[in-house]
């Protein structure tokens, strides 16, 4: 990027001394649109490199959703970040008026340019065609995660300070310290808390809902990869919120019987819980 | 017919008897702080002997202390002097307004109670930086506590007490940086008012915003506020007595930004210059009429949940305690229908400010004056109805996610539309790369960046990732800080020259610049690089894979903190000892620069007649604002307001 701003520098040539009305777009117009199309393709790039690499890897199909958006949106975005970018590149190289940086005599005056209702009208109607499909993709996205399913696992979430519990009404109320989900089953997290305000938040799922005393907040994810996560504390609640955090994992239904089992569930209700026969625990 | 050919008088010129101004003689900051302890001592004497034992003793004491220093200090300071004399039924006469006007001229009147506007700005202005050092300090602190996962140079409630801090004095700081300073000092100039509407009043919303900043920085020594800027409910109904002066700071403040906000509408729409109609407006006195309008309605709500707030820990009205009934998403909306509309009335003045800087530097009309107008009122209309965004995780109202996402992502269209006005002014334009224009380029790469990570976080999916996270941190930094800030600071470079009658030293004013827009991409770029990588915000203590993100966001902190260092040398270097500057350094058009600086007494010494907008670069005829002058007979001795009688034929 700094090559071609130092490219546009050589080739600019020196702004005309007696600003006159001229046609809208200028000679400029084919230099800015170099750097244009050059900051775009960064851009994009930055859209589908940094999120995939940045994220912590995403366990469920929300949280591939997360990346997803974020990729698009930034794709989305690009073009437009970069015209502003251009313009204001561009106009320090090619509209820059040399020698006045120290100088208390002011520059000539550029072209009295008052507005352009055509620029205006197309500026507009990009921005609000941007802005639609934005909503559609995110309405969309956002339907999609509402739809529940009837072998959904229920996993109570109570967040007291500064510590979470979970429960699982599936498997007897068997009480953990711990969150494991069993892979490829939506799961639906009802979560409270007994004191004050708590954020659940299992990011590598990509969901989050605050627990609230008195009220149970529900949300959903499906697992969708093998791994372990971290459940934090996203809402500031006192002290020790920095340390209130729970391990987690995704891992096979088996594994999670066995897990269900070893946490104080009977054999025959863990099985149950994970779907599996109980021989295989 | 005769000619007079006498010069005019300056009011600055006025004797005065020794009599005039009364009380105001003898009051300052001093008596204001010794009459504010004083009440404040009495206050928590009586309430600590009354309310011994009882259940809310100690947020009682702490409410009444509080008060009692508020209320303390404005009469010590001369707040109430003449509301007072009014309702005992004799006025303050003309020579006690003359006083309090600052007609002495000396450096003591920026220690009073002076309801000269530029006095006002000038106190404004210094008040807003030593806030600004305050709060940056704070940033520090928690800056050296994030360079090591578990470091122990503060305890978690240390922490939690400056995160609170740190956020709420910028916030307040961030309000008034161009509201108090610039629309004060500058906009009755630039309207051809020779004061604001209300100057008492105006003096008024100072003192009492300094009255306010101790209550803030005493939750230190209460216990310290746990719960964050925002304090949510029902932590901070149990935080410690802290929260109390917490609450009595916001509500003090309130009463400052609404009178204020009332004080410009008034100004703006009953003051102006013979032929300065709305259509000729400078783009600043709009951003600053539609900041106004909008703290009017917002601030209301802050008024009404900090009492709440109050009521509930005084006296146990459980408003917000779910456990007895109440609801701490009341809390949530009632702080956000504030908070939201908030972000625009720090963010709209200062965009206001800067789009003046860049039609001066680029030498060229604004690019779609009445365009930017809308795209301002349109940004204050949507900014009312999205303040939900800030809640799509707390589980209120799931079935409202969706409409909120609309309307906030609808903001993207007006805003875009100003950044439009702004390229266009720049277009084909004469660059002049002086000072202040360095920062409105600084402000468009910043807010660019700013606007496209609030995209993604006014999508309801991805923001159920980065609510809560250190990615939502780095945005809005990007957006106040690196967008409005920074706004501000180009404004300041502006203005400075009339403010002070100085011209800041460009070439460390241009050192101070590149480390400012270096440190804040580092810094930020370190806090978006947490959020990715999930680290929740405000906290202490941290998960060591997030150790490198937050090692460069310190340092880039530090960075940026030596940035500011070098800005505040420039400015009060050139307060001491810069090059003075004329009336017009900046060969611009707007009425500000028509008069004299220093600026006299009432701004101008005949009445401007305007006779087109302030933006006519390169245009032949007629050649900008222009004053003419009437009659050379007639209004040679400026008032302080027309229909008011000159006492004395001496000052005539």
């Amino acid at each position: 990027m700094a090559e071609e701003e130092h490219g546009v520098d050589e080739e600019a040539p020196d702004p005309d001394p007696t600003p006159e009305l001229k046609p809208f777009f200028s000679r400029a117009g084919g230099k800015i649109f170099i750097i244009w199309l050059a900051m775009t393709a960064v851009g994009v790039l930055i859209g589908a490199y940094a999120p995939h690499h940045l994220l912590p890897t995403m366990l469920s199909t929300q949280g591939t959703k997360v990346w997803e958006t974020m990729v698009l949106f930034t794709i989305l975005a690009a073009p437009v970040a970069a015209f502003v970018y251009a313009v204001g590149l561009y106009s320090l190289v090619g509209w820059k008026a040399r020698g006045f940086g120290k100088s208390d005599e002011a520059p000539p005056d550029g072209p009295p340019l008052r507005g352009d209702a055509a620029m205006t009208g197309l500026w507009l109607g990009i921005s609000a065609v941007l802005v639609i499909v934005l909503l559609v993709w995110g309405i969309g996205e956002f339907t999609a995660e509402q739809t529940s399913h009837p072998d959904t696992l229920q996993v109570n979430v109570t967040g007291q300070q500064w510590l979470w519990t979970f429960s699982y009404p599936g498997a007897g109320n068997v009480e953990t310290r711990s969150l494991v989900l069993p892979i490829n089953r939506p799961v639906q997290f009802n979560v409270t808390s007994v004191d004050v305000t708590h954020g659940f938040w299992p990011a590598a799922l990509g969901v989050q809902v605050d627990a609230n005393p008195n009220t149970v907040t529900v949300i959903q994810a499906t697992p969708d990869k093998l791994g372990g996560f971290t459940v934090r504390c996203s809402q500031l609640c006192g002290l020790y919120h920095s340390l209130m955090y729970a391990s987690g994992a995704v891992v096979t239904p088996q594994r999670f019987a066995a897990w269900l089992h070893s946490q104080g569930a009977s054999v025959a209700m863990a099985a149950q819980a994970a779907h599996v026969r109980a021989s295989t625990t | 017919m005769t000619v007079i050919e006498a010069p005019p008088i300056l009011l600055e010129d006025t004797p005065l008897s020794t009599a005039a101004g009364g009380l105001y003689r003898r009051q300052n900051a001093l008596t204001g702080l010794i009459a504010g302890i004083v009440l404040g001592f009495i206050g928590w004497f009586v309430s600590h002997k009354l309310l011994q034992g009882s259940n809310f003793g100690s947020d009682m004491v702490v409410t009444v202390t509080m008060v009692g220093w508020v209320i303390g200090f404005n009469i010590g300071v001369g707040t109430f002097n003449a509301p007072i004399r009014w309702m005992l039924g004799h006025d303050q006469s003309y020579e006690d307004e003359l006083y309090a006007a600052g007609v002495t001229q000396g450096k003591a009147r920026y220690w009073k109670f002076c309801t000269d506007h530029k006095v006002v700005g000038t106190q404004y202005l210094v008040l807003v930086m030593v806030m600004f050092g305050i709060g940056g300090t704070l940033a520090m602190m928690m800056r050296t506590q994030l360079i090591t996962p578990h470091s122990s140079f503060l305890s978690p409630n240390s922490y939690n007490a400056i995160v609170s801090v740190h956020g709420m004095l910028m916030i307040i700081a961030t309000i008034i940086m161009v509201t108090g300073p610039f629309t004060n000092f500058i906009v009755p100039i630039m309207i051809g008012a020779k004061d604001m509407a209300f100057p008492r009043l105006n003096a008024m919303s100072f003192w009492v915003v300094v009255s306010a900043v101790p209550p803030l920085l005493a939750t230190f020594f209460l216990g310290g506020v746990d719960a964050g800027w925002t304090t949510y409910a029902p932590l901070s109904v149990q935080a410690p007595a802290a929260m109390d002066a917490f609450s009595i700071c916001m509500i003090v403040f309130v009463v400052s930004v609404t009178v204020s906000g009332i004080n410009t509408l008034v100004t703006v729409f009953t003051m102006r210059a013979k032929g300065m109609t709305l259509g000729r407006l400078p783009i600043f006195t709009w951003a600053s009429v539609v900041g106004a309008t909008l703290s009017i309605y917002a601030m209301p709500a802050l008024l009404i949940t900090f009492t709440a707030m109050i009521s509930d820990r005084v006296t146990g009205t459980s408003i917000f305690v779910a456990a007895e009934g109440g609801t701490g998403w009341l809390w949530e909306n009632s702080f956000w229908i504030f908070g939201h509309p908030e972000v625009y009335i720090i963010l709209i003045p200062p965009v206001g400010a800067m789009m003046e800087v860049a039609s001066t530097f680029a030498r060229k009309p604004l690019f779609g004056y009445k365009v930017t107008i809308a795209g301002f009122t349109a940004v204050a209309a949507l900014s009312l109805m999205v303040w939900a965004h800030h809640m799509f995780t707390t589980g209120w109202a799931p079935d409202l996610a969706g409409p909120f996402m609309v309307t906030t992502e609808l903001i993207s269209i007006p805003t875009g539309i100003i950044f439009l006005c702004l390229i266009g002014t720049i277009w084909r334009g004469s660059i002049w790369t002086r000072l202040p224009m360095y920062f409105v380029y600084l402000f468009l790469w910043n807010f660019i960046i700013g606007g496209v990570t609030g995209i993604y976080l006014s999508d309801v999916p991805a923001d159920n990732f980065f609510h809560g996270d250190m990615f939502v941190t780095a945005h809005f930094h990007y957006t106040l800080l690196g967008g409005a800030m920074i706004a501000a600071v180009a404004g300041l470079c502006y203005w400075f020259p009339k403010i002070s009658g100085r011209m800041l030293n460009e070439r460390i004013g241009k050192t101070a610049f590149w480390i400012i827009a270096i440190a804040i991409q580092i810094t930020y770029f370190g806090q978006f690089w947490e959020g990715f990588e999930g680290m929740p915000r405000r906290v202490a203590y941290y998960d060591p894979i997030f150790l490198h993100a937050n090692q460069v966001t310190s340092i880039g902190g530090y960075l940026l903190m030596t940035g500011f260092l070098v800005l505040l040398y420039c400015i009060i270097n050139a307060w001491r000892h810069g090059k003075p500057a004329g009336a017009n350094p900046w060969h611009a058009k707007s009425l500000e620069w028509k008069v004299p600086t220093p600026v006299p007494m009432a701004n101008f010494l005949v009445d401007p007649v305007v006779t087109s907008d302030p933006y006519g670069y390169g245009e032949p005829e007629p050649d900008g604002v222009d004053v003419e002058f009437p009659d050379p007979d007639r209004e040679l001795v400026p008032t302080l307001s027309s229909d008011r009688p000159v006492s004395g034929g001496d000052v005539l």
